[in-house]
């Protein structure tokens, strides 16, 4: 763990400004397998200090790649010098940020760093069981990775703390032939927070799992192109998680609204239908911890959760404190940085639409003509609020029943028209939190839903 | 410089102390000064000190790799230690193979050397520039900074590079905006070695933002139809330039078997117009890749030339897991021949179709097929842009694409890294509302 070297230097803190001195240690383990062969066997440890200055609208930042209490004085100068010069030459004139009640984080946990031959073996578990099982499969890719964050933070007001967000996970990605050869591909994760050796102590455990995918790839390679065009899909949550991230999400960090993100006119509006409520959850949703929870974040904010929509109504923004004062809103910790030499940006944490009432064999029943549309492949989204997901698994729906697996294809929409569209909202969720958001830097996120019943333009052929 | 050799000789001495058969290393320190504007202002000034110290064993053809920032002792002792254990934990392969020397080289390029007041000036005369000329431009993000660095590679089997090199970057993210009214978002990008004249003037930033300026008053496409699409070099690099790389010549669909080329070698996959060459010492690039991750110094090479695919991209294990050939470089720098006519000649022969700046897609297939949404698109109509597009999709297939070329352009984007074209492809699925 980070020994605490950095809260001396807060008498180095320069009055009139705001400043944030942060020591942080990132981790990554990482054992890849393709087809049985260890093609990547990697193991990496980022640790460094780094200071940042806010006067009168703008910030000077500094980082060196040292953990130590001389390179903590160097970025301190060297972060005011920023502040001072981008002050002279281009500043704002803001007044000084709100100041935040002094309080103190303390790690929940130690951490674990197991050794590299426990990913390396489990991976390779992984793998001799679908390479003894499934002879249909093509090529196999096992990766065995996990990530974690340490950080240890000095504010001049708000919260300190010391904080500690391991997560490993397990991907498996299959590729399987259609009968004309071409070849088909499918990707599931599995894990979660917490180290590597804790999340997977048995391999068995997945092989149910492993099994389901490999299912469903099976129904894939016999899959059929979507007809393109407008359709009344079944969103799963994983669908609906994506959808609340990319479409939703990006479009409220204030950060993006400052830069004219279609939200910019939206506040206090409806922007979805009535049922549609979404939460950027800091760590506890719906009585249990958050897949990625956070407590405080780097700007010395303690977390909170934002409500983002209410009953179809656009309610906030997500905020840095320098974003909140402009909007007159609350900060909720969302200002949150990726590595020691990242400042902060305005990231969400877990965001998600609520559940609601509806059965998911009720609203794929209720569909004559129309897709149940259960993974992503991957996402973007437009400041518009225009969107597009990949969709790597889903279904025909046919007068009321799943009919053929679908090839590759893709679904895009408006958020808000989208969102005004829902008519039915299942009353189970699913989170999924093994992706990074990349907005300058990468930053874990978790995401989730329950299946929605909605309109989206989907691509064919 | 000679404290980072000496660190590499020490980190080599002590893997082979350690039983390593290989090893090799890369220790680097890196500099960036960076300015960053958000939604139109100037809003930070960053100053980033940075060591890389990076270690690769081979134990008993097993490999393992780890990597730390940091270049005391202690650290880089317990940094060879678990690189050693890693590599135990794996599965020998013969098939790793590296570099041989003895080779001694050193390079200097682009700029090292950052001229902090120049960034800032030209940084602030960019902003006034668009705000002046564009005044519908509201900057989301622009982020423009200088990075330098000195870099020791050195091997166990005698070789040995030195980089000294720095260069200037200019990233933006915009959008148009008159009252509520927005476009999607775009991006320009430019590496540049000097900072002789206004940024506005570099790469197709004044081109690209005059573009989005026109996509204020967007239209819903009607229907679907069948028909050619000009894709600019953003949109083409996204849709296929990055599937052929990723799904039809990289070490990962070779060794696996998925890519649909493996047994095209030779053979005409393109169009006869169509070349594709990865050229680190063309003379528009910036900071050349002077070697590859397996110590071997890198060449320009070709992937497709007049439409025959000529060679894949493999490393050395690659190459030795599909009894392949080892490519010239690590597929940077890519290139595509220009064509003969302007942008203009070409939309002038279509009679309806789409010219699409940026793709939002799904990850394409093995098969290359792939769809997602036009953004930034306009409508073609009779030889002529005729308004910008909204919510329109696309879909193809890369291969079938690549023999259905139209036309290629002579305008090439060289954003310091790469030479991009225009190309228009015959047989996309567009589809509106």
């Amino acid at each position: 763990m980070l020994q605490d070297i950095l809260s001396g230097k807060k008498a180095l803190f320069e009055t009139g400004a705001h400043t944030e001195l942060r020591g942080q240690k990132n981790r990554n383990r990482r054992a890849i397998l393709l087809n049985g062969d260890v093609i990547g066997n990697v193991r990496s440890d980022v640790s460094g200090v780094s200071a940042r200055v806010y006067r009168n609208g703008v910030y000077g930042f500094s980082s060196m790649a040292e953990y130590s209490e001389v390179a903590a004085e160097t970025v301190l100068r060297a972060a005011t010098e920023n502040a001072n010069f981008m002050d002279k030459n281009a500043g704002a004139g803001k007044p000084a940020l709100t100041v935040l009640p002094v309080k103190h984080l303390t790690p929940s946990d130690d951490i674990h760093d197991p050794e590299q031959k426990v990913y390396v073996d489990f991976a390779r578990e992984v793998d001799a069981y679908i390479a003894a099982k499934y002879p249909k499969i093509t090529s196999r890719r096992v990766v065995a990775t996990e990530d974690s964050m340490e950080k240890t933070l000095i504010t001049s007001d708000g919260m300190d703390g010391h904080f500690i967000a391991p997560r490993s996970y397990l991907y498996v990605i299959l590729t399987a032939e259609t009968a004309a050869g071409a070849p088909v591909e499918l990707f599931q994760p599995f894990g979660g927070k917490g180290t590597f050796d804790l999340n997977f102590t048995d391999v068995s455990l997945l092989y149910p799992q492993i099994d389901a995918l490999y299912e469903r790839i099976m129904q894939k390679r016999e899959g059929v192109y979507a007809d393109a065009g407008e359709k009344i899909v079944v969103l799963g949550g994983m669908m609906t998680g994506m959808l609340s991230h990319e479409a939703v999400g990006h479009t409220v960090e204030a950060d993006l609204v400052l830069g004219g993100s279609v939200a910019a006119h939206s506040l206090n509006k409806p922007v979805a239908s009535e049922i549609v409520n979404l939460t950027d959850f800091a760590h506890t949703a719906f009585g249990e911890t958050c897949p990625l929870p956070v407590y405080m974040d780097d700007e010395g904010t303690e977390a909170q959760d934002v409500p983002l929509i209410e009953n179809g109504i656009l309610t906030g923004y997500m905020n840095s404190r320098e974003s909140a004062q402009h909007f007159g809103m609350q900060p909720c910790g969302n200002a949150r940085a990726w590595q020691f030499s990242d400042e902060p940006l305005i990231r969400m944490r877990n965001t998600a639409v609520h559940p609601g009432k509806d059965k998911i064999e009720d609203m794929i029943a209720s569909i004559d003509d129309g897709y149940y549309l259960l993974d992503s492949s991957n996402g973007q989204a437009d400041t518009t609020g225009e969107f597009m997901f990949g969709v790597s698994m889903g279904f025909e729906i046919k007068r009321g029943k799943l009919g053929k697996a679908l090839l590759d294809t893709t679904i895009s929409g408006v958020a808000f028209e989208m969102l005004k569209t829902v008519d039915m909202v299942s009353d189970t969720m699913v989170w999924s939190s093994s992706g990074f958001c990349g907005k300058k830097q990468p930053m874990p996120v978790g995401m989730g839903g329950p299946a929605l019943r909605c309109k989206v333009k989907i691509g064919g052929r | 410089m000679e404290k980072m050799k000496q660190l590499a000789l020490d980190i080599l001495e002590e893997a082979k102390r350690q039983g390593a058969e290989y090893a090799q290393c890369s220790v680097s320190e890196s500099e960036k000064k960076e300015f960053n504007v958000d939604g139109g202002r100037f809003s930070l000034m960053r100053t980033l000190f940075n060591r890389n110290v990076v270690i690769t064993v081979l134990k008993e053809q097993r490999k393992g790799t780890v990597q730390i920032n940091r270049f005391d002792t202690d650290a880089v002792k317990t940094a060879v230690t678990d690189a050693i254990a890693a590599a135990e934990s794996g599965k020998p392969d013969p098939a790793w193979q590296f570099a041989e020397g003895p080779a001694e080289q050193s390079f200097t390029d682009g700029e090292p050397v950052c001229d902090t007041d120049r960034l800032f000036m030209r940084t602030k005369e960019l902003l006034e520039n668009i705000n002046e000329k564009h005044p519908k431009i509201i900057m989301e993000q622009m982020i423009t900074a200088h990075d330098s660095g000195r870099r020791v590679f050195m091997t166990t089997n005698g070789v040995t590079y030195r980089t000294h090199s720095g260069a200037y970057s200019f990233g933006l993210m915009y959008s148009a905006h008159e009252g509520e009214k927005a476009t999607s978002f775009y991006g320009s990008d430019v590496t540049l070695k000097t900072l002789d004249k206004p940024v506005i003037k570099c790469a197709f930033i004044e081109r690209e933002l005059a573009m989005v300026e026109d996509q204020l008053d967007p239209k819903k496409l009607k229907g679907k139809f069948v028909g050619p699409a000009v894709l600019a070099p953003y949109a083409l690099s996204e849709i296929v330039l990055g599937t052929i790389m990723e799904k039809f010549v990289s070490d990962s669909c070779l060794i696996d078997g998925t890519s649909i080329w493996k047994d095209k070698l030779g053979e005409q996959v393109a169009d006869s117009s169509f070349s594709m060459s990865f050229e680190p010492y063309s003379e528009d690039v910036v900071v050349p890749d002077r070697f590859t991750g397996e110590g071997y110094p890198t060449e320009n090479y070709d992937l497709i030339r007049s439409g025959r695919l000529t060679g894949f991209a493999l490393s050395q294990y690659g190459a030795n897991k599909t009894g392949g050939k080892r490519a010239g470089n690590s597929g940077t720098n890519m290139k595509v021949a220009p064509g003969e006519k302007s942008l203009e000649e070409i939309i002038t022969g279509i009679d309806k179709g789409i010219l699409v700046m940026r793709f939002s897609g799904g990850e394409p297939a093995p098969s290359g097929e792939f769809s997602g949404v036009a953004k930034n698109s306009f409508l073609i109509k009779n030889g002529k842009i005729a308004g910008a597009l909204s919510e329109t999709m696309i879909s193809g297939c890369v291969p079938e694409m690549l023999q259905q070329i139209r036309g290629i352009s002579s305008d090439i984007l060289k954003d310091g890294n790469d030479s991009i074209p225009y190309i228009a492809f015959d047989g996309l699925t567009i589809s509106g509302t």
